[in-house]
């Protein structure tokens, strides 16, 4: 399907991503290297470790404190959250951390694929292509510095953590 | 043999392969009940997407789905994870790509940061590109399509 920026953007927010920008791109199939693979695992190390100028969002993720620390120390990535190319691979995209962005695997990765599926046999797509290393969607960044009794937003998923459990011992 | 994990489960059963992913990080979640299993045959079959087949079937008997890093093997039921969004069903899934030609007759079962992977009803298993949905490589083997799924969700 060739969309428009007007209903790429659309497709966007009945994707509850009305803030991701879009950039738009003529992809053409290229010769993947024999060893990407093993240079993407390097280079998605690479990428974790140089979150640590991306505390903020990452605060806005909703991660459990030893989550927050191990993601911004490079050691490990939390459950739910994927890295992303903004432009794909096999479209002509380089194997660089300027490449590469993260955020939330459901629903965000998830429907991410699912807009670019759509537009797979267009001459010309839109792909998602937001201003930092990390997409947080700003539905989820309303209200003051944390919430309720909350100073921060770690202490406030902290207390939404303790809060669920509350009774289940 | 398969190079893109190095991890190789070859005729394994289903605990076998649970434990080995365990083993491994993955969370597994515990096994929803025999009707939500046929619930979700029923409403992939009216998708048009494949019936459930064996190995999914066994898996299920055994849990709800399964994660690890960013990816996972769907489950019949979605499942709760507090405050971390929850996992979808296998069903809503597949509705979200229903008409796709390149799904047809195929259900995808598992995704990780780079691909999706399906299945048709005899339990034939597809590597797809998560970008075009066209078939990278076949698996006569479930268990190591699973295996290869899960384990690039914690490279």
């Amino acid at each position: 399907m060739q969309l428009t920026q007007d209903s790429a953007m659309e497709r966007l927010a009945s994707l509850g991503m009305d803030d991701m920008p879009v950039m738009e791109y003529a992809p053409k199939r290229c010769i993947i290297d024999k060893d990407w693979f093993k240079k993407y695992t390097v280079l998605r190390r690479e990428f974790l470790s140089s979150l640590t100028d991306s505390y903020e969002e990452i605060a806005f993720m909703n991660l459990t404190q030893d989550e927050f620390m191990n993601l911004i120390m490079g050691k490990s990535m939390p459950d739910n959250t994927s890295v992303r190319f903004r432009v794909p691979l096999i479209w002509g995209g380089k194997l660089d951390i300027d490449n590469m962005f993260m955020c939330l695997t459901f629903p965000h990765s998830q429907n991410l694929d699912r807009f670019i599926i759509d537009q797979s046999d267009a001459n010309v797509v839109f792909l998602p292509n937001p201003a930092k290393k990390i997409y947080v969607t700003t539905h989820l960044a309303g209200g003051g510095a944390g919430g309720n009794a909350a100073s921060d937003r770690l202490s406030l998923a902290a207390m939404n953590y303790v809060s669920s459990n509350r009774g289940n011992e | 043999m398969y190079h893109l994990t190095g991890v190789t489960n070859k005729k394994m059963k289903t605990n076998e392969f649970i434990s080995l992913i365990k083993s491994r990080g993955a969370t597994i979640v515990p096994a929803a009940p025999g009707t939500t299993i046929t619930i979700a045959n029923a409403s992939l079959q009216e998708m048009r997407a494949a019936m459930i087949p064996a190995f999914l079937s066994d898996l299920y008997n055994s849990c709800c789905g399964i994660t690890l890093g960013s990816a996972c093997i769907f489950g019949p039921a979605p499942v709760d994870r507090g405050i971390k969004y929850p996992l979808p069903s296998i069903m809503e899934i597949n509705r979200d790509v229903i008409g796709n030609k390149n799904l047809f007759g195929k259900t995808v079962f598992g995704r990780n940061d780079l691909f999706w992977f399906a299945t048709d009803a005899l339990g034939k298993c597809y590597m797809l590109d998560n970008l075009t949905l066209s078939v990278l490589r076949t698996y006569d083997d479930a268990y190591q399509a699973m295996t290869d799924c899960l384990i690039i969700g914690k490279i």
